[in-house]
């Protein structure tokens, strides 16, 4: 795999202090903490509902956040909302492209709001096909893609500009075993590159394989962060089993 | 700037790469508009001839024989029938005479348009009137009296309209009538696929997590949204000259509701200047209602909600174009100019009559602008909602 030269500023890219959202009277997410460094995989896990994409939505700026701070990229959500949208790229499960583009234009469109034209966008072009091996993507509507191919056009979409943070909520919803198995290698991959990532998800064996460390969400509130390993070790060997262990402690 | 242009671009692409769409939105109207406009005009044309050269039969009672040869001088045939109102009702007859008392009762089936009973019973009264007046002159002549002493003088109106404002007088109307039908109806098909279509989609939270500002994505919307409502007006415009053309062509017209015929084919005459006014008076109707239209879409949860929001928005902006009807029993105060929409009515229909002001072109273009300014800061506002961006 071609590598990119990653600049790495900060020790963390990633730092959440006491982020809230509130909907009325409702917390989605009450005073999360939480930073994530570079070259580390942090999976952020919790049932549907437990506030794990309001979370990865206020880190990209999309919801504005009620209470506490974050910064990506030493850029904060709140105030620097398109310095953080330059330095970051969001991939979920419900994302999708332009039906009607080529995967081609879809990643030219959105290689431009980077600055990403003529040679620097065949240049990134080149990097994230070879990365996804994707070229069969290029010139296909995307209309006319399996969905395996068109979640790799969304994710290229998400790293055409190289970002050195990458959120993915739910990223592996309705992919079928090959674009899952595809999509995990991906992730290990861009964390590989000295990249930062939050990987959310409600599927705790994704987790097992992708992360470095982990946060239990639940009810909007973080009840567990730790290692890999120590979580593991927690629910002797299996996520799934610390993380129901933890729920019920904190009830 | 580039983000702007890069999001028109994208949304123009995804319009014109779906063939149904550009069919039914630009190419169909070229085709249905002359249909629509100059077809029925062109069809009752020929239906009233049919009928007034056909020979009805008339069912009558009591009626001597003088009014009956009339009716036969008419081109009607009369049959004896002892209740003409009866058969008329029955459909036996399109229409039917009574005598009595000195008086002709003509029974025709008149309600619910226009029908050979109307056109019969027209034959029926025409020669019952001209056989009125024969009788009248031929009873003052044997009084030794000039029949002209019953029309002392004749009373004739002319129209002294210039040419340019009788053609106007029906098309200045006409022309932002279906300018606003067209520029909504076209204008929907992007406004409402680039909003809640992305919403539906999922396309749109990638493209609200690119690095440009929310106002440069609301006006590339907002300005695809322009360009395709400015074209379908275009394509409205070109049906509504080529039935102008073809009506004028094999001898139609647009029947005015004085009676008149109007014809339309080659007689709209504008001047460079007039042309570039109606041109910015669309562009900026279409700004207005762009955003407006984006706005909307964005706040709908899908595709078929925005939709639904579309219709009421079609009907409000019609609404004050209806009271264009009425400009000739007003006068014109400055106010006017400022009310939306009304006041791009008032404009194109002065720009076609040749009776536009600088004044009253300039607090309409100035209003107009000022109105699309805030539509444009509003579907921003919308755009920076999450509430709205995530309502589905």
């Amino acid at each position: 795999m071609t590598e990119p030269q990653v600049v790495i500023s900060f020790k963390y890219m990633i730092e959440v202090a006491r982020l809230s959202k509130a909907y009325g009277k409702r917390l989605a997410v009450a005073g999360l903490s939480f930073q994530v460094a570079p070259g580390e995989v942090y999976a952020l896990l919790g049932p549907n509902g437990a506030g794990k994409t309001t979370t990865l939505r206020m880190l990209s700026t999309l919801v504005r956040p009620t209470g506490g701070s974050a910064k990506v990229a030493g850029f904060d959500v709140v105030r620097e909302p398109l310095e953080v949208r330059r330095r970051l790229g969001l991939v979920n499960g419900g994302m999708r492209v332009y039906d009607r583009l080529t995967g081609r234009e879809v990643l030219a469109f959105f290689a431009g709001f980077y600055g990403l034209e003529g040679k620097s966008f065949r240049e990134a072009l080149s990097w994230v096909t070879a990365l996804l091996q994707m070229e069969e993507t290029l010139d296909r509507k995307v209309m006319e893609m399996s969905t395996g191919m068109r979640q790799k056009v969304v994710i290229a979409r998400a790293i055409l500009h190289r970002p050195p943070v990458l959120l993915l909520d739910e990223a592996t919803a309705g992919l079928d075993v090959f674009a899952r198995r595809a999509l995990l290698d991906f992730v290990k991959a861009y964390r590989d590159l000295g990249h930062a990532l939050v990987y959310s998800t409600h599927v705790m064996s994704e987790a097992e394989e992708v992360a470095d460390r982990v946060g239990f969400l639940h009810g909007g509130r973080l009840v567990y962060e730790g290692s890999k390993e120590e979580a593991l070790a927690l629910g002797g060997g299996s996520l799934e089993r610390a993380f129901v262990q933890v729920v019920k402690e904190a009830a | 700037m580039k983000g702007i242009y890069r999001v028109f671009w994208k949304e123009l692409v995804q319009v014109f790469r779906d063939r149904k769409l550009v069919l039914s939105t630009l190419v169909l109207p070229v085709f249905l508009m002359p249909v629509f406009m100059f077809g029925p005009s062109l069809v009752l044309d020929r239906l009233l001839q049919g009928a007034q050269e056909k020979r009805q039969e008339v069912a009558v009672f009591g009626l001597p024989e003088e009014a009956l040869a009339a009716l036969r001088a008419a081109n009607l045939v009369p049959k004896p029938h002892p209740d003409p109102e009866r058969a008329v009702r029955a459909g036996e007859y399109p229409v039917g005479v009574r005598f009595a008392g000195g008086i002709y009762r003509v029974y025709g089936r008149l309600s619910g348009g226009l029908t050979e009973g109307q056109v019969a019973a027209g034959k029926v009264q025409s020669a019952l009137q001209s056989l009125k007046e024969a009788k009248v002159a031929g009873a003052l002549a044997s009084r030794g009296i000039p029949y002209e002493i019953l029309t002392p003088f004749q009373v004739e109106v002319v129209d002294a309209s210039p040419e340019r404002e009788k053609a106007g007088g029906v098309l200045g109307f006409l022309l932002p009538f279906f300018l606003v039908v067209f520029v909504l109806s076209g204008g929907q098909v992007v406004a409402v696929d680039a909003t809640a279509g992305e919403k539906e989609k999922g396309t749109l939270e990638a493209l609200l997590m690119a690095p440009v500002p929310l106002l440069h994505l609301a006006l590339g919307k907002t300005l695809a949204t322009v360009a395709m409502a400015l074209l379908s007006g275009v394509s409205g415009l070109l049906g509504l000259a080529l039935g102008g053309a073809l009506a004028a062509r094999f001898g139609g017209g647009l029947l005015t509701e004085s009676g008149q015929t109007l014809e339309l084919g080659g007689r709209i005459a504008l001047d460079g200047g007039s042309f570039l006014a109606l041109f910015l008076s669309a562009f900026l109707l279409a700004l207005f209602m762009g955003a407006v239209m984006v706005s909307l879409g964005l706040y709908a949860r899908s595709f078929k909600e925005a939709q639904s929001y579309m219709a009421p928005l079609q009907l409000l902006a019609l609404l004050p174009l209806l009271f264009l009807q009425f400009r000739g029993f007003f006068e014109l105060e400055a106010w006017h100019h400022l009310v939306p929409l009304f006041n791009v009515a008032l404009l194109m229909d002065a720009l076609l009559k040749g009776s536009a002001t600088p004044l009253q072109a300039g607090f309409t273009w100035g209003s107009t602008l000022v109105y699309a300014g805030l539509a444009l800061l509003y579907a921003v506002r919308v755009f920076a909602r999450e509430e709205a961006v995530f309502r589905n």
